[in-house]
């Protein structure tokens, strides 16, 4: 009986573009002497395309009772400043919301583009189209960023008294201080990365073995998973920022 | 699958030229949109809140006014009762005793006329019994 479906099910397949593995198959481009992950940026521009044209459709004109696509991006908005509010606390979150709250737009923006949007059906001359989320280059770029942002605060609120917080409790834990600077990046970048990948890859093999029906709750997962890590790296990058504005020493919980 | 290059950089300054962007764009123009009305939403509950304690005062002055012009009415109208009353009375003792005046007076006249008449009436009897007398002794005779 296996032997029997088996070769059916890949004749299937083939005919379905929707159902392959490429994994560590890049669109490569080469700019200068520099290479490029050409399908990152395409769904890149696009995600950005998307945050850009809804924020200007919503905020053409604004008004004072709020309606339609305004609503919903000021619902948006709102949903951002309490998280980094949350985070940050009431009186420093402000100038935080346009990063935090990018980092989350981009993130779940390029989420949900790879769980809900059929990008395999475009042909690339090599390498596939996927979630930009998806690519260990854009996690670590963000994360790293995340950690230029809060060594930022830090030196910006403390200047050079920021050091201290490495030293603050005992000095004996200088060096887990230190290293935690080299986690912090290391599992943001990772647990998206993987995530997004993961759920991207067993989508694509259940779609490979049962093209229809059976896929699709791993694929509400997928949604599912896709949201909580847009929200889990604002969150983290949020509280990794409100850490270095406080330090160690005079943390009130 | 672990290949970094050039798109690391890359996505990192165009996402920073993202967070820009947006922050033209959307953070600055909706937060404020948000700010803005928050605070209308505030100047105009403050300003509503005024007004309702103030027609609240006012309309305690009003009772207070109402509830004193009410005592004024009720104290002019007992006055006003109690000065009609006592001119009433004064005027019913003036009729009253110009009544009894009068009622003395037609009865001193009465009096005076049925004396006159009495005396009348008594000469006209002692004219008809002498009458009466000589008649007797004329006809005895």
């Amino acid at each position: 009986m296996a032997t029997l479906m088996m070769p059916n099910l890949l004749n299937f397949s083939n005919i379905l573009p929707l159902a392959e593995l490429e994994v560590g198959h890049h669109f490569y481009w080469h700019l200068g002497g520099l290479s490029l992950h050409g399908q990152v940026f395409l769904t890149s521009w696009f995600v950005i395309g998307i945050l850009l044209i809804a924020s200007v459709l919503a905020g053409r004109d604004r008004t004072m009772i709020p309606a339609g696509l305004q609503n919903f991006m000021e619902y948006v908005l709102e949903f951002i400043r309490d998280l980094a509010k949350n985070q940050l606390g009431e009186k420093e979150y402000r100038p935080w919301v346009p990063f935090i709250g990018t980092l989350f737009l981009f993130i779940f923006v390029s989420n949900w583009s790879g769980a809900l949007l059929p990008w395999k059906v475009i042909q690339l001359p090599e390498g596939e189209l996927a979630a930009p989320t998806g690519d260990i280059n854009t996690t670590v770029a963000l994360a790293l960023l995340t950690s230029l942002a809060y060594f930022y605060a830090g030196f910006r609120k403390r200047g050079l008294g920021y050091f201290a917080k490495y030293i603050e409790p005992t000095p004996i834990l200088l060096p887990i201080a230190i290293l935690e600077d080299f986690t912090k990046p290391l599992s943001l970048s990772f647990r998206l990365f993987g995530n997004i990948l993961a759920d991207e890859l067993v989508v694509a093999v259940l779609v490979l073995l049962v093209p229809l029906f059976v896929p699709v709750p791993v694929m509400m997962l997928g949604l599912f998973t896709s949201a909580i890590q847009a929200l889990v790296f604002a969150t983290l990058a949020g509280a990794y920022i409100h850490e270095a504005l406080e330090g160690h020493g005079e943390e009130d919980h | 699958m672990f290949d970094f290059d050039a798109t690391l950089p890359l996505m990192a300054i165009q996402f920073l030229l993202l967070v820009v962007v947006l922050d033209k764009v959307f953070y600055k123009p909706f937060g404020k949109t948000l700010d803005d009305r928050s605070e209308y939403v505030r100047s105009k509950r403050l300003g509503s809140q005024e007004r309702l304690d103030q027609s609240k005062k006012m309309a305690e002055q009003y009772e207070a006014e109402l509830a004193e012009t009410r005592k004024r009415a009720q104290s002019i109208v007992a006055t006003a009762q109690s000065e009609a009353q006592k001119l009433a009375s004064a005027q019913m003792a003036e009729a009253q005793q110009e009544a009894q005046g009068q009622r003395e007076a037609v009865q001193g006249e009465i009096d005076q006329q049925k004396r006159s008449a009495m005396a009348t009436l008594d000469g006209q009897v002692d004219q008809l019994s002498n009458q009466i007398l000589e008649k007797l002794l004329s006809t005895a005779r």
